[in-house]
Parts: structure tokens; sequence; C-alpha cells
């Protein structure tokens, strides 16, 4: 049967060519599209990691000129006890412009003996953990003590003690940072941040403590508030932060609406995708859909002649539909053949599952909207009476 | 002849009405999607409110400081010292605007926040850039010079923090905890004319930024407005012979590059130019290659029916053939009617995307950006219409001219 359909087909390849083309550019296209939205989602189903309801950061600019390391500090603990002062501060972490849902990127290379990964690089306080609620699973957050330590301290995130360790122990080792040749000491292993919006995968990370010379380039302020405060008070806060920032353009923003925003970025985009997409896969549909009813009708003379001589309605349109799909499995052979390089040659850095599912999807898709186009010319194939059929020759 | 092409056309397509309109549905929905991409791009780069001289400006923006040593770079926009101790000596420019890219500041006002993007600019920036002012006017140079605290601000900015009131000269609107006197009010700008916006415009002697620094980075950006277009080339060649003169004064970075480019290139110079190239060829293939991908779809389910129409008219082609047609007659009729379907669809596709596009200009997605069909965006569809449907309708033609004329007459 299936020897048969094949050589059905071969005897047309010139007009079969252009309609296996067409599928074939269909499968590439959904084969995109699936791998966007599976990689998405895969991303969208894991956790956040941390509490950003409620959170607020404050953006400012260092004053300019040379102010010493010892008063920056003296100048950051002034406004951090009057920040808690305010009934409505539930903490504050000062840290670098990478705060969670920005738009700025801070990575370094951390190296052990034997491996090493690319992270990003958190600048963080004893506070920061207690403010976006990030879980300590082994070890322990930064105390004072480590200000004092003969290295300095990092925490790993759970996704970069996992590259670099596996499933050994962490705590305790010693790192290189880039080029070195300064050490850190791990001291503990926090849980994954999805902090680069719902969609964004889940980078390796760690989180350095910020030492007396850090304190010049900060330019963050991370502030957990009391539920439910009112802008009453968010102005309030701006006068004091605007007042102690005198030479400084200062900004407050919420973790919750950068989350909205940063997630457009992505999110727009793929609607924009999926809408084109969505037109291209409706114009093959029909497109389709009018090839092969319009074969079908052309070979009226060959579908009366198999009626006559007793094949049943239900055989002509399998037949039928049975070319159809056949074509689409030639087209969606030499398809999975391009798409299988995706993961074997590692293009764009995403897991194979993705590519693996996308895959099976598009396949999926185009059996479904092969058949579905198929499905109403071979009834009507089969709806051919034999007379009628052979009359017309 | 055409005439008569014409008049075929019309009677194929109103003859399988089923067919005419899988045709037509594709050419129209590919072509809208064509259009409305073409005038997104058009208001993203042509001259538009305010920026209304595009053609004859040159922008400043990035200055890039390189060590030949150790692969350190510094990109960013220039600094007030370099925009002061060298843009404004530079002799061929008619006029010379600057101002800070855009910082986001906030205002409180009846308990409510109100977020105020601040640029701060000299006087020449009002008469670079064409502002609508709805009332007052921009602030002078001596007012620059005395560091009045004077504000232009954005209509938006008007409505969100004074509410609908008729006039606010002359009153104080309060941000960073500073008292500004509002001068004029300007119609609103949107967000990706990056170069203008803002919804607050001071002095620049009011920046925060260090403007006695001898850094040549800093946080400003620059117009220059040519007396006219021939002059651009002058401009570039004053400004290369500056650029090759500068030395800056962190010595570990040798090597200087910093252009004025014009609107597009801009942007090409940093995505695709390492900062250093022109890189807008590489855009515009890039952008050519997503256009015909983009087409390719489309044309192929065009070619797959049109194929299936052609040979319905076998009949038809038999007996024009035999009556002497050669087949160079045949092409060129049936990729005529080919065109005449695809602008049929083109002018579908026009009212489609006007209706998308008056969707868009209310939907307040972009703040402020107005989108249009104006004749460039026009003329490029009719570009993407006439190559659409060349591509759609050669193969099928040359198909059917090759026809045998016995075969093609028995088919029936």
């Amino acid at each position: 049967m299936i020897k048969h359909l094949f050589k059905l087909i071969w005897n047309k390849k010139k007009q079969n060519f252009l309609l296996m083309a067409e599928m074939l550019v269909s499968f590439i296209v959904m084969f995109a599209v699936f791998t966007l939205v599976v990689y998405y989602y895969q991303n969208y189903k894991k956790p956040m990691g941390f509490a950003y309801e409620d959170v607020w950061v404050v953006n400012y600019t260092q004053p300019e000129g040379e102010m010493k390391a010892d008063s920056v500090v003296q100048f950051h603990e002034v406004l951090r006890q009057s920040l808690l002062s305010m009934p409505q501060v539930k903490g504050v972490s000062f840290t670098n412009s990478n705060v969670p849902f920005s738009m700025s990127t801070h990575n370094s290379m951390l190296k052990t003996d034997k491996t090493q990964s690319v992270g990003d690089f958190h600048q963080a306080e004893a506070s920061y953990a207690a403010v976006l609620e990030l879980p300590v699973l082994q070890g322990r957050w930064f105390n004072a003590a480590d200000r004092a330590g003969k290295l300095k301290a990092v925490v790993l995130s759970q996704a970069m003690k996992e590259k670099l360790f596996g499933n050994g122990d962490a705590i305790g080792a010693e790192l290189t940072i880039n080029q070195g040749p300064d050490k850190v000491k791990v001291v503990g292993v926090a849980g994954d941040m999805k902090e680069k919006g719902d969609y964004h995968s889940i980078d390796p990370a760690y989180y350095q403590l910020m030492d007396t010379s850090d304190h010049r380039w900060v330019n963050e302020i991370l502030l957990k508030i009391a539920p439910n405060t009112d802008a009453a008070f968010e102005g309030k806060l701006y006068k004091l932060l605007a007042g102690t920032f005198k030479s400084s353009n200062v900004e407050i923003e919420h973790l919750s609406k950068k989350r909205v925003s940063k997630n457009n970025i992505t999110l727009v985009p793929m609607l924009i995708l999926l809408v084109v997409a969505g037109f291209l896969i409706i114009n093959v549909a029909l497109g389709l859909f009018g090839v092969l009813w319009y074969n079908i009708n052309k070979r009226k003379g060959e579908i009366g002649l198999r009626r006559a001589i007793g094949a049943s309605a239900k055989s002509i349109s399998a037949q039928l539909v049975g070319e159809a799909l056949m074509l689409s499995t030639l087209s969606l052979l030499v398809g999975t053949f391009f798409a299988v390089q995706f993961p074997l040659l590692h293009v764009f850095d995403l897991p194979a599952s993705v590519y693996i599912i996308a895959l099976v999807l598009a396949i999926i898709f185009i059996y479904v909207l092969v058949l579905l186009c198929a499905l109403y010319p071979g009834s009507r194939a089969a709806a051919i009476y034999p007379a009628v059929a052979l009359h017309e020759e | 002849m055409l005439k008569n092409y014409f008049k075929i056309a019309i009677a194929v397509l109103r003859r399988r009405k089923f067919f005419t309109f899988i045709s037509l549905f594709g050419i129209s929905l590919t072509l809208t999607i064509l259009i409305v991409l073409t005038s997104f791009l058009d208001h993203l780069l042509s001259s538009s409110y305010p920026d209304v001289n595009r053609d004859r400006e040159l922008y400043v923006n990035v200055i890039s400081l390189q060590s030949s040593k150790e692969f350190y770079t510094s990109n960013g926009p220039v600094s007030f010292h370099f925009i002061d101790q060298y843009l404004s000596k530079l002799k061929t420019p008619a006029k010379l605007a600057f101002s800070t890219i855009f910082i986001p500041s906030n205002a409180y006002v009846n308990n409510k926040k109100v977020a105020i993007n601040i640029s701060c600019t000299n006087d020449q920036f009002w008469e670079v850039l064409q502002f609508d002012f709805l009332e007052g006017r921009p602030y002078t140079k001596q007012q620059i010079t005395n560091a009045e605290k004077v504000a232009v601000i954005s209509a938006d900015t008007k409505r969100n923090y004074f509410g609908d009131v008729p006039s606010v000269v002359g009153k104080y609107i309060e941000a960073d905890n500073v008292q500004y006197r509002v001068i004029g009010v300007v119609k609103s700008v949107p967000v990706t004319n990056l170069f203008c916006y803002a919804d607050m415009y001071l002095p620049y002697t009011l920046s925060k930024a260090d403007l006695h620094s001898k850094d040549l980075r800093g946080t400003f950006g620059a117009i220059l407005l040519a007396n006219s277009k021939s002059d651009i080339p002058k401009i570039k060649a004053e400004y290369a012979a500056m650029v090759s003169k500068l030395v800056s004064n962190d010595k570990a970075f040798d090597r200087i590059y910093s252009f004025p480019d014009n609107y597009l290139t801009v942007f090409t110079r940093m995505a695709f130019g390492q900062g250093r190239k022109e890189g807008t060829g590489t855009f515009y293939t890039i952008l050519g290659l997503v256009a015909f991908l983009f087409m390719l779809l489309p044309t192929l389910n065009l070619v797959n029916v049109n194929t299936s129409r052609i040979m319905e008219r076998s009949s038809e082609i038999g007996v024009r053939k035999s009556f002497g047609a050669s087949s160079k007659t045949l092409v060129y009729q049936f990729i005529v009617e080919n065109m005449i379907l695809t602008f049929i669809g083109g002018a579908i596709s026009v009212i489609l995307s006007l209706i998308i596009l008056y969707f868009f200009n209310n939907s307040n997605l972009i703040a402020n950006a107005h989108l249009s069909l104006n004749l460039t965006v026009l003329t490029y569809s009719m570009l993407a219409c006439l190559f659409f449907g060349l591509l759609s309708g050669v193969y099928p033609a040359w198909r059917m001219s090759r026809m045998h004329v016995v075969a093609a007459l028995k088919a029936q």
C-alpha cells in the first residue's frame, strides 16, 4: 500500500515538488514557533524563587567627585538607619544596577581547579536575602563576620553550584574570579532566582559580599515595604531620598511593575510572531485544501474507474488522504533532518528537550493540518459516481 | 491588449470564487503585514515630529575609547567637555544641539506618582528640533547661562501633573525635590524618537552631570545640523580630522573612535559595525533576507494555487497556441494577469493596513507614536506587490507555455 502510494507520488513528482516544498517551509516555520513556545513555557513553569511583591527599587547616581570610601559607607549607614526608622520599611539592601527585572547584567567567570562557569554577578549585603526572601539551601548567607575574613565571601546560586560542583559539596571551597589572582570563599548556596522575567531561563549566578570600597559604585537600593503602602508614603520616602542625594536624579520603581514591563519585552514580539505564523498557516491550509481539491477533480476518470471495478468509497478516500499524508511524510523527513541539527550542533544553547518536544509538536501539527485539508476533498472524491465520472472522458 | 488581459483576468477571477478567495486572502494578508512593518520602520527612521530635518542632520552619540594593548573598551555618550571644547569648534555645521540622554525621575502630586524623564539641553536644541509649543516658549541662552530653574514640559506631563487646566506657564513643577518654573509646554514626543524624547527639558547648566570633568565619555548626545545636504561630507571630514587629534586623559585608551552618523547608522554602527564600520549594508541584507523568507511561504502557496488554475485553462491555451500565439505572448499574458491579481490584493491590503494602523494609533501601545501610510511606505508596498506578483507568476506561466497544443486541447 505504502509502496503504491509512493509510486503514485513519484509519477507526478514535478507537480508534487512544489507542494512538498510548501509543507517543508511550513514545517520549519512551525518548528521555530514551537521551539520558542516550548522554551518560554518551560521557563514559565519554574518558580520565581524570590518575592518581588512589595519590593521597591531606588535608582540614583553616586555623587561624582572624590568621596572617600569610608565616608560613603558612613553616608549609606546613616541613610539605612533613617530608612529603617520608617515603620513601613521592613528591610534595606544596597546593591548594584542589576536588580531583578532590570535591563543590566554583570557577568563574571568563576573557576574551580577543574571547571569554570560564567555567571551573573550580584553585589549583595547581609540584608539582601531577607529583602528578596531568597532561600538559603546550604550553608548560610553573609553575616557581619565575613567582612573580617581573609577571603571575600560568596554565595552561589543552586544552578551555579551544580555547574561547578555537580552533586558535591561547595561550602568552604575556594574559587578564582575571572583572571584572579584573588580568591573567594563559598559560604552558602542560595535558591535559583528567575530575576530576568517569567519567561527567561535560570542562569547560574553568584552573590558577593559588598566591601567598603564597593559602596562607591552602588546605585540602587532595594526596599522591602509593608503590604498596602500607598503613594503618599512613597512621596514622603522620595522627599527623604532626594534630600539625601542632592546631586542626583532619584527614581523609585516597584519590582512588580518592572516585572510586567520586563515580561512584555518577551511577550510582545512572541505575540506578533504567533499572529504572523497563524496567518501564514491559515494561508497554507487554504492553499493545500484548494490544490488537493483541484487535483481530485482532475482525477475523476481514474477514481471512476477504480469505483467501477469495485473499490469502496472508503478505500478511495483512504487512498487520497494517504497520498497527501505520504507527501507530508516525505517533506517532514527532509525537515526533520534539518531540525535535528539544532540539538546536535547546539545552535542556540537551548536544552535538547526543547527541540525534541518542538519537533514532535511540529510533526503532529503538520500531519493534522494536512489531514484536515485532505479529508473533505477525499470524501468528495469518494462520493463520485463511477458512471458520471467515466462518462466525462 | 492590456485591456483584453484585464478583462480575461477579471473573468477568470469570477469563475472559481473559492480559488480567487484563497489567492486574494494570501496576497492581501502577506502584503498587509509587510506594509504595517514598513510603516513602523518608516516611523522609526524617517524624519518625524519634532526631528524634521533628519536628511541634513548628523548625530553624535557614541565615543569609543579603546586600548590597543589590553582590549579595554569604553563606549558611550560623550561628555560636555567634548562638546564644549571640540564639537562646538567645528566650522561647517550650521547649528549644534545637544542634550543629556533622558534620566528617569519621579514627581509626586496629590498622592499620585508621576514618572518624569528629564533631558537637559542647550538653546539651539529648540532651533534644530521643531517642537510645537502649545504654550509658552523655550529657554534662552541667557537663562541657561544664569542656570535659571526653568522647565519646558510635554503635554502629557502637563496633564499628569497639573490635570486639565488651560495654562500652566509660570506654575511650578517639583521633581528631584527642586521647584522648576514652567515656561513652555510642547506636544509630546513618542519614546521611539530616542534623541529628543523626554517629559521635561531643562537648561543643561542644571544637569547633575559634572560639567567640569575632562573625560571624553559622559552623558550627552549631540545633533549637528548642516546648511544643506551637500555639506554633510564636509562635516564628516572635519569631524574625522578633529577626532584624529583627540587625546584621552586616561592614557590607557590610545585609540579613539567617534563618528557623526545619520539616524539609521547610529544604530547599525553599534549593532553590526563594532562601533567602527557603518554596518548599514549588513542591516539591509538582514532586512531583505527576513522579508524574502517571510514571503517565501505565501509565494509557494500562490504558485501551487496558480499552477492548478492554469491547468484548468488548458483548452483556452490550446486554442490560442493552435492559432499561432507564441509561448512568450502567453507567458506575458499570464504574468500580467497575475500582476492584476496581486495589485487587487495590494489594494485590499492597503485598506487592511489603514484599519490596523488606525487601531494601533488609538491603542496607545507606544504613547504618542503615530504610524501612517505615506508616499515612501506606499512606494515600498507597491514594490513588494510587484516582486510578489513576479515571484509567484513566473513559474506557473512557464509551465503553462510549455504545454503541447495537442495535450492542451485534449485535456478537457
